[in-house]
């Protein structure tokens, strides 16, 4: 058993289906790599797989389970970590605030309304401030990406949604389809949970 | 406009200056000065001033600095106070504002003149102790944040102003000022540097935008709403902004200050208790905001601040409004004369009529069903279908499933794509799934409390009110809107089927499938070449991509006559589409 079937599958249950392009991207690492390593996950039984899309299965999420405290145990004793992910959690909270005021425009008493986008001065106020926290969020990247080098793909992978909001693709700050800033900040969420062993808390 | 030494303007709406000398903020002061309206004095660093500073590699200029204090002086004089006087101070606020608005400049600092002494005087004033300790706190944070890009967690309510200031100087290695003028030097400084910073470079270079441009920096004074009983803040709207209704609607909390309102921490009172008090400051407001809503031609959503009895306007901008309230506002507003009706048709977007079209649950149905959770209400819209509790199942019920989760993780995500509908256990409106619901529109309700998936998932079958927040037993029926029973509604649809150059009907033989000629209406921006080459010559069409902007206005473009709609099209949409398309190529045309 190596890291690369470990890291392989924990790449694809951070996805939950996906091609090995697509976990490769997750992960930074090579796309044949990972291709034989699900297919490898595949025999056991951990992994189903049809037309190159492949699936974490209910075998493979135990196996999972079982080895992550061994895995990542340093990652989980190390209080920069910690610390890293406190730091994760109040961007998580303003980001989450954010893409709910793009979604839904605050009215009148207490109420909110579809944003039509209608507005350009409200979208460049809610972009100006993804950029803010987007520039919050490198600082804590950069921090886990010493601890853990691999996580600095989501640094990249981030940087390309807020380029492309930046440059009017609306879609890319919430859209659910596609990588948009949401998307690839939800994945590093369940990604950086798995790996510390927490659950999510949602706000309130 | 008077020149102070001839480097700073004065904001006093004897004119009101272009934008690209004042920037948009500081246009719209003097605007409003301009009006006769009441609005807390102000000055200006022009644009030019931004330029000079870069020039001199980062380094605001002596003279210009000079006629900023002289400047000030004059703010504190119109109101009878001094900046940096701790018997009775002067607090300013530091705003950018350039030609075009643009993400990545730093946008505000409050409350600056702000010291120990200050905080003393603010307490006596106010006769509230926390709120001076928090003003300050407050301060210092938004200062360690945007002047000196601390990364700090917001100061709690028993912080005090040393704490805030060690937490800064611990992050970042540097101090918080406390000499008034030299908090407000390194304000204005930030402003004019933020012009360069990376991120406003970013939005620069993807649009084109020249970088010999530049920021203004307007400086104003703060009033405050929290001097007693003939003091207070609230927002107040030209017409209902969730009805449409004529009549202003508003809220007043006498004694808040500043964000109390927006940030909802408090509850206010409604406009009438302001009118029963301070029944001058009420008069002045109203008139104040039909003058702006008529100056605009659009109903205003007006900050406001009463200071001593005294009235202040402290921001005007159009009015954010429900789906129902586009719709009345803009037909009254034609009604009235305001605008014109192709105007008005245009105010109304395709998704907000959509939306006032969208079938809904009848009052008897919902009163005959069986309520199986309450939660919050995260994504408007209402579905029904069968319980499954996961993705597999809702991807193989494909389009007929509700999927009830405890919470969502990414990997629910193509199982919201699949559902008809989504509930979730835990979490609130601005948690994942309320975001991804959103983005999807799938209708939905979150934070239903721990354990009730068992009882959605025992029901099998269950209706989700996205717009209430209920989850019923059983798939309740809906009906369709009678256009009569919404205000604006039928005459809006007339308006826009006189302006359509396009017809609408329910057959319309030989017209050209643009579904079938693989322009459907996809995840990425129809192409308006293909659109157009599939058209060309075309007397009537049909296809999904009709209901788009681009679809209607190439359509509009081909002088298409007919369109025969798809069932689930409603035909005011499309009308809607076809008149604003017209409208727009007209306004392109001419300019």
């Amino acid at each position: 058993m190596t890291d690369v079937d470990l890291l392989a599958l924990h790449g694809l249950a951070v996805k939950k289906a996906g091609s090995p392009e697509a976990v490769a991207a997750v992960l930074g690492a090579e796309e044949e790599e990972i291709a034989s390593a699900l297919d490898a996950a595949v025999q056991d039984g951990r992994a189903a797989g049809a037309k190159g899309t492949y699936m974490v299965a209910p075998p493979g999420r135990e196996w999972l389970e079982q080895r992550y405290p061994e895995a990542f145990a340093d990652f989980r004793a190390d209080p920069a970590a910690s610390e890293a992910y406190e730091r994760f959690e109040r961007i998580n909270r303003e980001l989450l605030a954010l893409f709910t005021d793009w979604q839904m425009v605050p009215a009148a008493g207490g109420e909110r309304v579809p944003n039509d986008h209608s507005d350009a001065d409200y979208d460049a106020g809610i972009v100006d401030r993804l950029g803010a926290q987007h520039e919050r969020a490198e600082k804590v990247l950069d921090r886990f990406a010493e601890l853990e080098g691999r996580l600095g793909v989501y640094r990249t992978r981030l940087d390309a949604a807020y380029d492309r909001a930046l440059a009017g693709e609306h879609d890319y700050v919430s859209g659910a389809r596609i990588d948009s800033y949401h998307t690839v900040w939800f994945e590093l969420h369940e990604d950086l949970l798995r790996m510390l062993g927490r659950e999510r808390e949602e706000a309130p | 406009m008077t020149a102070v030494a001839e480097r700073v303007v004065v904001l006093d709406g004897a004119s009101v200056p272009s934008r690209e000398v004042v920037g948009n903020k500081g246009r719209s002061i003097a605007w409003m000065l301009s009006l006769g309206l009441p609005v807390p004095p102000a000055l200006c660093l022009p644009i030019e001033e931004c330029r000079r500073f870069h020039a001199a590699g980062g380094a605001l200029d002596e003279e210009a600095w000079r006629a900023v204090l002289s400047g000030v002086e004059d703010l504190g004089e119109k109101l009878g106070r001094g900046f940096g006087d701790p018997e009775r101070p002067l607090l300013v606020s530091v705003r950018s504002g350039a030609a075009v608005s643009m993400p990545g400049m730093m946008d505000t600092v409050l409350n600056l003149g702000i010291t120990d002494e200050v905080e003393e005087a603010l307490a006596r004033l106010s006769g509230d102790e926390a709120f001076a300790r928090s003003t300050h706190c407050r301060f210092i944070h938004q200062f360690g944040e945007t002047v000196l890009g601390a990364d700090l967690a917001e100061p709690g309510e028993e912080a005090t102003p040393d704490q805030v200031r060690e937490a800064v100087l611990r992050d970042t290695d540097e101090g918080v000022p406390t000499d008034p003028e030299e908090q407000l030097r390194a304000v204005i400084a930030t402003v004019f540097g933020s012009w360069s910073s990376r991120r406003a470079k970013a939005y620069r270079r993807h649009w084109g935008i020249s970088e010999d441009g530049g920021t203004a920096v307007i400086v104003q004074a703060m009033v405050f709403g929290n001097l007693g009983e003939d003091s207070g803040t609230g927002v107040l709207f030209s017409r209902n902004p969730l009805s449409g209704d004529p009549e202003p609607y508003g809220e007043w909390l006498p004694g808040g200050q500043g964000e109390d309102v927006v940030s909802g921490t408090h509850d206010p009172l409604p406009l009438e208790a302001l009118a029963r008090s301070l029944p001058t400051a009420h008069e002045r407001l109203i008139r104040a905001a039909k003058l702006l809503e008529r100056e605009h031609g659009d109903v205003q959503d007006v900050e406001f601040t009463v200071q001593r009895k005294e009235l202040y306007l402290l921001q005007t901008r159009s009015a954010k409004r429900s789906p129902a309230a586009a719709v009345r506002a803009a037909v009254d507003l034609a009604q009235e004369g305001a605008i014109g009706r192709p105007e008005a048709v245009c105010r109304v977007s395709a998704e907000q009529l959509a939306s006032v079209l969208a079938p809904r649950l009848s009052e008897p149905e919902i009163a005959k069903a069986t309520v199986l959770a309450r939660g919050v209400p995260a994504c408007p819209g209402v579905a029904g279908g069968r319980a499954v509790p996961d993705s597999d199942a809702a991807c193989e019920a494909a389009g007929e499933a509700v999927l009830v989760r405890p919470t969502t993780s990414p990997e629910d995500v193509s199982g919201m794509i699949a559902a008809a509908a989504v509930v979730t256990e835990r979490g609130g409106s601005t948690s994942h799934a309320a975001v991804v619901t959103r983005a999807l529109g799938r209708p939905s309700v979150v934070g239903v409390g721990e354990g009730v998936s068992e009882a959605l998932l025992n029901s099998r079958e269950i209706t989700v009110d996205g717009s209430a927040g209920v989850v019923y037993a059983g798939i309740l029926p809906t009906e369709d809107v009678d256009p009569a029973q919404v205000p604006g509604l039928a005459e809006l649809i007339e308006w826009a089927r006189e302006l359509s150059p396009i017809e609408v009907v329910e057959d319309a033989p030989g017209a050209v499938d643009l579904d079938a000629a693989g322009a459907a209406l996809e995840e990425d921006a129809p192409d308006p070449e293909a659109l157009a080459a599939a058209l060309r010559g075309a007397a009537a069409a049909r296809g999904s991509v009709l209901a788009s902007p681009e679809g209607a206005r190439a359509a509009v473009r081909a002088g298409v006559g007919r369109v025969q709609k798809l069932p689930g099209q409603p035909a005011a949409a499309l009308l809607l589409r076809f008149a604003q398309a017209k409208c727009n190529l007209e306004e392109e045309r001419q300019t």
